[in-house]
């Protein structure tokens, strides 16, 4: 077990701080879905396209890192029990600055900018150095160090690998810095998609998937194992390939593999074991992200043992989107539908109990509107999917149910979020509980 | 007079908030000096927080199930 002290009132920041990160998100998908039907069929052509690049770190950052730095204000202090302090500061700090560094990098990339370039420099290293900083801080001082714990470490120090070469390479285009681009870019996407994707996902899985799904736990000796197995190697396949070591990076590649297989099929199996058979309107998310990743993850293997795939520039198109697309964002929405509607509920039922009738969960977001966007993003991901390989049949079909599914997601997140306000607004401020309680 | 019987909610086995949303149902049903005898397959963390902030007494009993539960009275 592990002895997390639960949502608790007295150390949960105010709704305000991770709200203001699920809000913006799912705009960015929107956005990516303009560029998309902007540039059309070419943006498929290679990963290597400032256009692809700017559409690639619209979602990596404006839409991954957005909700997941917030989610860790929300969460730090929940699960892992210290309190961020000043969290409405610290929220600002990140989040204005991710926001404008993001937008700026994307111009930057269509515009071949090395002014945008050094602009988004600052705006991102500003927003990732407080939000590295106050995280850091945080999960070292950690008064225990549950399975949880441990992965959150190693995705944080995946994240600072990712951010420092993500500057580098930024520097590149910005001052013309002397950087091996090509080793340092696949370095920065592989530590960012595989070091702190998979392994947030992994530590905030042990935790939700058995309390939101009902399912057994993962099993002791994997939560304590497989951050850390990740992160070594990840340090032997950047060594690997750093050294141009041949073996060492096929080695390291099928280890990475592997242990991503293990991730997703462990957590698919613990679907299975649900102790209460109805379906959840969010599971779903978690099958299409997980089956995703197992997909990256066989893709991956295949390539060492083929190398004609190597050579396909349509494997790379196909796995980054199983990682991005598939994988992360498939999770993240699905937990935003858990997050959102519950922290909304909790806030308002903490301050209007007996004084004003709280909406449940399933008022403040019925299934079926969760339902309805999950098939338009399940179309998003399969157009994408299929538009690496037909890119001129499919670019623009794919580029709408992009667009189609963050509008929804966009709408049905801030529906929430206005009751939430409409419900707080309508009851007088005396009436509530902060109040009754110093009465 | 005696007391009201308890009034038993069983959260086990469903999916979160649905447990908290019915035994928070109940405790406005509450008559005096009646409990609320709560069943739950977890430790209910958010809960206690609601019942300390609006004054309740608890008590958490683990069952042989591995299963908790927690008599709820008023403040």
């Amino acid at each position: 077990m592990t002895p997390t002290a639960g949502l608790s009132l007295e150390q949960a920041p105010p709704f305000s701080v991770p709200l203001r990160f699920f809000l913006a998100a799912p705009w960015y998908l929107v956005l990516a879905a303009l560029l998309l039907l902007w540039r059309g069929p070419d943006l498929f052509a290679s990963r290597w396209l400032p256009a692809t690049l700017a559409l690639t770190h619209l979602l990596t950052l404006g839409f991954m890192a957005q909700v997941m730095l917030g989610a860790l204000l929300q969460m730090l202090p929940v699960v892992v029990g210290v309190v961020v302090p000043q969290p409405r500061v610290i929220a600002v700090l990140i989040h204005v600055p991710l926001n404008m560094g993001t937008l700026m990098l994307a111009f930057a990339f269509l515009t071949s900018s090395p002014d945008g370039f050094q602009i988004a420099f600052f705006l991102l290293g500003l927003a990732f150095a407080v939000a590295l900083t106050a995280f850091h801080l945080a999960l070292w001082r950690a008064p225990v160090a549950s399975g949880t714990v441990i992965a959150m470490r190693c995705a944080l120090a995946a994240l600072l690998v990712t951010v420092g070469l993500g500057l580098l390479l930024d520097g590149f285009f910005g001052w013309g810095w002397r950087v091996s681009v090509v080793i340092v870019t696949d370095i920065h996407a592989v530590w960012g998609l595989v070091g702190w994707a998979v392994l947030l996902v992994a530590g905030v899985a042990y935790q939700v998937v058995p309390m939101f799904h009902i399912t057994p736990p993962y099993s002791p000796r994997f939560v304590r194992l497989f951050a850390l197995t990740m992160l070594v190697l990840l340090a032997g396949w950047s060594l690997g390939l750093w050294l141009g070591w041949a073996a060492g990076i096929s080695f390291f590649t099928l280890g990475l593999a592997a242990g991503i297989a293990a991730f997703a099929l462990n957590t698919l199996y613990l679907l299975t074991q649900r102790r209460r058979k109805i379906g959840d309107a969010t599971l779903n998310y978690w099958r299409v992200s997980m089956v995703s990743l197992l997909a990256a993850a066989i893709i991956g293997i295949s390539m060492r043992l083929m190398d004609s795939l190597t050579q396909a520039p349509q494997v790379d198109g196909l796995l980054g989107l199983l990682m991005i697309v598939g994988f992360s964002i498939g999770v993240i929405n699905g937990m935003l539908y858990k997050i959102v509607p519950f922290l909304a509920w909790f806030h308002l039922q903490a301050e209007l109990l007996g004084r004003a009738k709280v909406p449940n969960m399933k008022q403040l977001l019925p299934d079926v509107r969760i339902q309805r966007q999950g098939w338009v993003y399940v179309m998003a991901l399969l157009l994408l999917l299929v538009a690496t390989v037909y890119p001129t049949v499919f670019a623009y079909p794919a580029a709408l149910a992009l667009g189609i599914n963050g509008v929804w997601l966009g709408v049905n997140l801030a529906g929430v979020g206005q009751t939430y306000r409409r419900l707080l607004v309508s009851v007088p401020a005396s009436a509530r509980s902060s109040q009754a309680k110093s009465a | 007079m005696n007391a009201p019987p308890d009034l038993v909610v069983d959260g086990r086995g469903l999916e979160p908030p649905e447990p908290m949303e019915k035994v928070l149902a109940a405790l406005e049903e509450l008559q005096p000096g009646q409990r609320v005898r709560f069943l739950i397959h977890r430790q209910p963390y958010p809960l206690y927080d609601i019942l300390r902030r609006y004054r309740y007494h608890y008590e958490t009993t683990v069952l042989p199930s591995g299963d908790f539960e927690i008599l709820i009275s008023g403040p």
